[in-house]
């Protein structure tokens, strides 16, 4: 008879114990599976962060799946009852050959292993994670600290669960031995045998190769002999196998301790044993213990808690009595309201019927009426956030996005503000009678809202439904390139110098040979070569997607009927008054939660600020559902690509496609927005579609949809032909292979997830087979496939498209007809969008807006916009100044608004507390021009006061004390003399004592900041530069023959040109084989560099890191389009350097021989190196700088 | 020294016969009684110098206690100070 497995795995770490796992619970779970074990512990610690996971990932695999945790226990000072060691588990080592837990805060914390055997187990775990959580961020930064609970409290919370002693390092019990207290340690086993009791509690036996482990496991086995309970086996298991995933979990100890490899060897495990062995190896490990290993496969059966059947979560609302007829009575009474007279009134009511009836049949009348509830509660909180006067207050507090934009229901109750019936939306995606039966999941229901309110309204949640009710969601920041660069760098002890020249160059989505290509271009072949960065170009492959720590995510929350700490721990976050489940939104929707998310969304809230700006500087009330939505010169713009700081349509690949598109309305800027996205630019709809939008223009009586099939028509009609919308995948599913809605869905889903590139391909023989029945040719159905297969990078559903699109037209519309408060309010809602400050300044200037610097005595501390000359104009704020604290300068703005203007620097001073710091750093951003004595305030003109359109003629003649609207009075030096010489306010605290309005000597006569200081100081001080730009200084340096962005219009095309700018963004879409696509800036405009793979690969450090760049290459202009196809780029550095010393291709004037340094040449050199030092954070392959 | 490093003392080569699992069975010439503990470091693997060796100690037929390691890079055994 064939013997099973002789051993299963009851204690195993995933990288959801954050440094101390270098595996996935789905690498875990298919390494066990391949090694033959039946069941499988995961047993992370102080969390059970993946346990949904091993669940998802041990479905299918035939390993039973078992929910478990090691808890930290905070057992009192060193030397009580039950000593410990150090909080980590990796203090247990054997380096060296030397004891465990040798090092390290002795003596406060040690482990106990928990296994849940039944739901009284589950949620007595639970809620002991969440107690262990509960103080963990108690500092006054809210730093993350130890979670830990007492002794008392697991014996508290000990049934349904089974207790392991702990490992060997840090166990309840060896720690105590190991110590030479083996009393101590004995008296600790009977404790935890008086809460657990014989069936529950185990000695838990592990086998490290440590020097001591068989003294230590004779005394632990006599220990359970004398207890009269059993010895049990584990493996400690840190990783799933593999040479360097082992060496990872080596290099994660000492990235968690903040040391070197070396400074960290005698806490870490020094071998490879904490590796997945098989279960004839570990029972070979445990050889003297027998029994210990036959125990493992004992509790492994008892242990029959099941996940995903045994949570008992309910939402608020859930089967609520009378839900399906106070649902029905509302929507069909706001349908009557919304509806009267429309012309869609019949169809809406036959909409809403067959919805409601929808939802009766899956049970969630309650989870809409759930979803209005908290609409209203959002409307409160809109009204005190927004002030009831406000010009935002017509606004809706929320708006929807996602699939729930096609509900009519949605629509009805505000969670949706587009009209699903006259725009013709299908929500079947949404809503599905089939798939929420056999799914058992929740529709999703995506809010976006302004920043302000979304702030407010996450605490009312859980204030409303009870912080043991409700939380967000969590999320899982993995490691990307740049950190493993940089964590693993220091854990190997390499230059600090080094790790970060080659940090700033690696990209966010690269990969290994890609890492080691920016390593080599970086710091050279020869460092590269060197042992420590060979080693690190190992690791950084293998710690890609592994989970640094737990986060949480944008918006998505959680709300339960029963206490949410009894389906899954509950955490505080690092934002105060905020808590999350220590699940993802993936292992949330596994385990059926109700999830909403409460989206901050940063045009959301620009396009809000920049209402209320209208609203206060051409007193206008702006309605923005009542904004004409055919307005010619937005569409014009939208067309001619004009849309820096527009929503979704301002990126450089949506702006390339614009002038092809050539978008006339809203139903074209749906699909615009959804076009450009990874889903139909992999599944090949980009270029057919917009080849056949060009021919249709062209002929549009003739041309006729060259559709895969006939059978294609009714799905792809409105996107001639190709897939762009998400749900067009299920209808093409349906269709074309007679997926039912269940399967298509599924399809779907298995799209949408990050964990399921295999699932994908599970349906394509299914596709295949039912496309054939219905007569469609094989080659046909595997050119569709390929379209499906293709999408599944990522898509928008079009009703999110619609939402999306909407708002960028009204963004459009505000900067086409409201440019100066639109700058404005998306220079106070940065970061956000694509462009940084300065390239929005520049770009805005560009188009005549106006704008002025920070100064004390005007701005406030965000950006706002004032009358000038009777022009408006856009004024910097206070709070730009980098380096400023934000109270000062509230301070500073809240004593001028009350007692007046600063009649100079030393009144300043005294009255408004300021420190020195803050003056200089005021000072140095031009802030402080206006005040100082050489140009005493009293001599100047009154300045206007704000006026409003009535007035604005007669604003002011005055000069302006700004740089770009006007001379500069005064100067900075002189600011930052009398900065120096005034008394400045001294903090205590939160205290300030204020200083003697003493003044200051006048500043001598000093030579003013150059135009090139300057524009340094402004890129230093406040990010961006409101005078010339650096590239209009640097002209004059530079070889004639290098272009103006504006110059290459008139350029042949085709013909080689030269062109340099400073970098604004840089991309490499995993879409483009490998091109790079760089946007430069000039003083006149911008140029899109298109950098083949080759020239990438040879230019590669220019192309990454530099940020002013001159390039050579060919003018390719199409469909209105302009793109320089580079040949050659280079850091533009030194005046005289050529672009390349073998050709005879002067870039700059003086090049032949290289002349002399003149002084001013030297002088310009240092300008140009700070400046590049200064430059502002342009978007660098995926994220800014 | 650099902190967090141990003295690690300097093995001197020993002669060891072994059986079949690895096990030491003798020492110069003296018949292991017993194998007291068994432990493995693999350490350095990011030096030019990487350790990998598993130690034994040993309870030997002559009444001395020893602690010997073999050298899982290079294959040979030495004796270390216990």
């Amino acid at each position: 008879m064939a013997a099973g497995p002789p051993y299963v795995e009851l204690h195993a770490h995933s990288a959801f114990s954050f440094l101390d796992g270098a595996s996935t619970p789905a690498e875990l779970a298919s390494a066990a599976a391949k090694l033959g074990y039946p069941a499988f512990a995961l047993t992370d610690h102080d969390g059970v962060w993946g346990s949904m996971e091993l669940v998802d990932a041990c479905r299918g695999l035939g390993v039973k799946a078992i929910t478990g945790t090691e808890l930290t226990l905070r057992i009192g000072p060193a030397g009580g009852a039950v000593g410990g060691t150090a909080p980590e588990d990796a203090l247990a080592t054997g380096g060296g050959g030397g004891s465990p837990a040798a090092t390290g805060p002795a003596g406060e914390y040690a482990h106990l292993t928990l296994l849940v055997q039944d739901a009284i187990g589950y949620r007595n775990l639970c809620r002991l994670l969440t107690a262990a959580h509960s103080h963990t961020r108690d500092s006054s930064q809210r730093s993350a600290g130890q979670p830990s609970v007492t002794l008392e409290q697991v014996e508290e919370h000990a049934d349904g669960l089974v207790c392991l002693s702990g490992c060997a390092g840090q166990g309840m019990l060896t720690a105590a031995w190991e110590r030479g207290d083996a009393a101590a340690g004995a008296e600790a086993a009977r404790r935890l045998l008086g809460a657990f009791g014989r069936d529950r509690f185990r000695i838990e036996l592990q086998r490290p190769y440590w020097r001591r482990d068989r003294s230590r496991n004779r005394w632990l086995a006599g220990l359970a002999e004398r207890l009269g309970i059993p010895a049990v086996a584990t493996g400690n298991v840190h990783s799933h196998g593999g040479k360097w995933r082992t060496r990872l979990q080596n290099a994660f100890v000492a990235v968690r301790l903040g040391m070197t490899l070396e400074e960290s060897e005698a806490l870490r495990r020094g071998n490879s044993s904490s590796a997945l062995d098989s279960p004839q190896e570990m029972a070979d490990r445990f050889a003297e213990h027998p029994d210990a290993v036959a125990e493992t496969l004992r509790l492994a059966e008892r242990l029959e808690f099941d996940l995903n059947r045994e949570l008992g979560y309910r939402y608020p609302r859930e089967g609520e009595p009378g839900v399906d007829r106070k649902l029905a009575e509302l929507c069909r009474a706001l349908l009557a309201e919304r509806y009267a007279g429309s012309v869609h009134r019949r169809k809406a009511e036959t909409d809403l019927e067959d919805e409601l009836k929808t939802i009766r049949a899956l049970g969630l009348s309650g989870f809409f009426l759930l979803h209005h509830d908290l609409l209203v509660l959002a409307r409160e909180v809109a009204d005190e956030v927004r002030g009831r006067d406000s010009a935002r207050s017509i606004l809706p507090p929320g708006r929807g996005r996602g699939s729930s934009v096609s509900s009519i229901v949605c629509y009805l109750t505000g969670l949706s503000h587009i009209d699903p019936v006259a725009n013709d939306l299908n929500s079947s995606r949404f809503l599905n009678e089939e798939v929420g039966k056999q799914a058992g999941t929740m529709p999703d229901i995506d809010l976006d809202f302004p920043r302000d309110i979304r702030e407010v309204l996450i605490p009312r949640v859980h204030e409303r439904y009870g912080a043991d009710h409700s939380a967000l969601v969590a999320a899982f920041p993995t490691y990307r390139p740049r950190g493993a660069v940089r964590d693993l760098g220091k854990a190997l002890g390499l230059p600090q110098e080094e790790i970060e020249k080659v940090a700033k160059m690696v990209g966010f989505h690269e990969r290994g040979g890609e890492i080691e290509k920016d390593v080599l271009a970086a710091i050279g072949p020869e460092r590269a070569a060197t042992k420590r960065w060979r080693v690190l170009l190992r690791l950084c492959p293998e710690a890609m997607g592994l989970p640094r720590h737990a986060s949480q995510h944008s918006g998505g929350m959680v709300i339960s009927t029963r206490p949410l700490i009894d389906v899954c721990p509950v955490v505080p976050a690092a934002m105060a008054g905020r808590q999350i489940v220590q699940w993802d939104k993936d292992s949330c929707n596994d385990a059926g939660f109700l999830k909403i998310d409460l989206l901050g969304l940063g045009m959301l809230s620009a396009v809000e600020r920049c209402v209320e700006e209208v609203g206060e500087t051409r007193r206008e009330s702006l309605d923005l559902s009542r904004i004409p939505f055919d307005d010619a010169e937005t569409f014009r713009s939208i067309r001619a690509a004009e849309t820096t700081g527009v929503f979704q349509i301002e990126r450089r690949a949506q702006m390339s496609m614009l002038p092809r598109t050539r978008p006339e309305n809203l139903d074209d800027l749906t699909v615009q927005v959804a076009l450009v996205r990874p889903g139909p630019i992999q599944g090949g709809a980009v270029h057919p579609y917009i080849e056949r939008l060009k021919r249709r223009r062209e002929d549009p009586e003739g041309f006729e949809i060259p559709y895969e099939h006939p059978l294609l028509k009714d799905v792809l009609e409105y996107t001639l032909g190709t897939i762009v919308f998400q749900e067009q995948v299920i209808e093409v599913a349906t269709a074309l292979a007679g997926f039912s809605a269940a399967q298509a869905d599924s399809l779907r889903r298995a799209m949408s997830r990050k964990r399921s590139a295999e699932a994908i391909q599970g349906h394509h023989d299914r596709f295949i087979a039912g496309a054939l029945e219905r007569g469609v040719p094989v080659a046909t159905a595997e050119r569709v496939w390929e379209q499906i297969r293709g999408f599944s990078g990522f898509g928008f559903p079009k009703a999110h498209s619609a939402a999306f699109g909407l708002l960028a037209y009204q963004s459009a519309w505000l900067r086409v007809h409201r440019p100066q408060e639109f700058l404005c309010a998306l220079l106070n809602e940065q970061p956000m969008g694509f462009y940084p400050p300065d390239a929005l300044v520049h770009e805005a200037q560009r188009r005549e807006v106006r704008l002025a610097g920070p100064d004390a005595n005007r701005s406030r501390v965000l950006c706002h916009v004032e009358w000038i000359e009777a022009e408006l104009t856009v004024r910097i704020g206070l709070g730009y100044v980098k380096g400023v604290r934000k109270e000062e300068m509230e301070g500073l703005v809240a004593e001028r608004e009350r007692s007046g203007d600063y009649a100079g620097i030393a009144d300043l001073a005294s009255r408004c507390g300021a420190g020195r710091d803050g003056l200089e750093r005021l000072a140095w951003a031009g802030a402080l021009d206006a005040l100082v004595k050489s140009v005493r305030f009293e001599d100047l003109p009154a300045l206007p006061e704000r006026a409003d359109t009535q007035n604005a003629s007669l604003a002011s003649e005055a000069p302006v004390r700004t740089r770009s609207a006007g001379p500069s009075l005064g100067g900075r030096r002189e600011a930052l003399w009398e900065a120096g010489g005034a008394g400045t306010g001294v903090r205590h605290g939160e205290d300030v004592q204020m200083a003697l309005p003493l003044e200051p000597p006048r500043a001598p006569e000093l030579e003013p900041l150059d135009e090139w200081e300057r524009a340094i100081a402004d890129y230093r001080s406040i990010g961006m530069t409101l005078d010339e730009h650096p590239m209009a200084l640097m002209r004059a340096d530079l070889d004639a023959a290098i272009l103006r962005s504006t110059e290459l219009e008139e350029a042949e095309n085709g013909g080689i040109v030269e062109v340099a700018g400073m970098v604004v963004a840089r991309q490499r879409p995993e879409t483009a084989n490998g091109i790079v696509f760089m946007l430069l800036e000039d003083e006149r405009g911008t140029v899109n560099l298109v950098v083949p793979p080759p020239v990438y690969e040879r230019c590669r450090a220019a192309v990454r890191a530099a940020s002013l760049v001159q390039a050579r290459g060919k003018l390719e202009r199409h469909e209105g389009t302009t793109n320089v196809v580079v040949s050659e780029v280079i850091e533009l550095e030194r005046p005289q350097s050529p672009i390349r010393r073998d050709e005879k291709m002067p870039m700059k004037r003086g090049i032949g021989q290289t002349p002399p340094k003149s002084p001013r040449r030297r002088v310009r050199e240092r300008a140009m190196a700070e400046l590049r030092a200064v430059a502002p954070a342009g978007h660098s392959f995926g994220r800014r700088r | 020294m650099t902190p967090g490093l141990r003295r690690l003392y300097v093995p001197r080569s020993a002669k060891v016969d072994a059986n079949r699992a690895g096990e030491p069975t003798s020492v110069d010439g003296v018949a292991v009684e017993a194998v007291r503990e068994q432990w493995v470091v693999e350490d350095r693997w990011w030096t030019p110098q990487p350790l990998g060796r598993r130690y034994f100690e040993l309870a030997l037929a002559d009444g001395r206690n020893l602690v010997v390691f073999r050298s899982t890079l290079s294959g040979c055994w030495y004796q270390q100070r216990g």
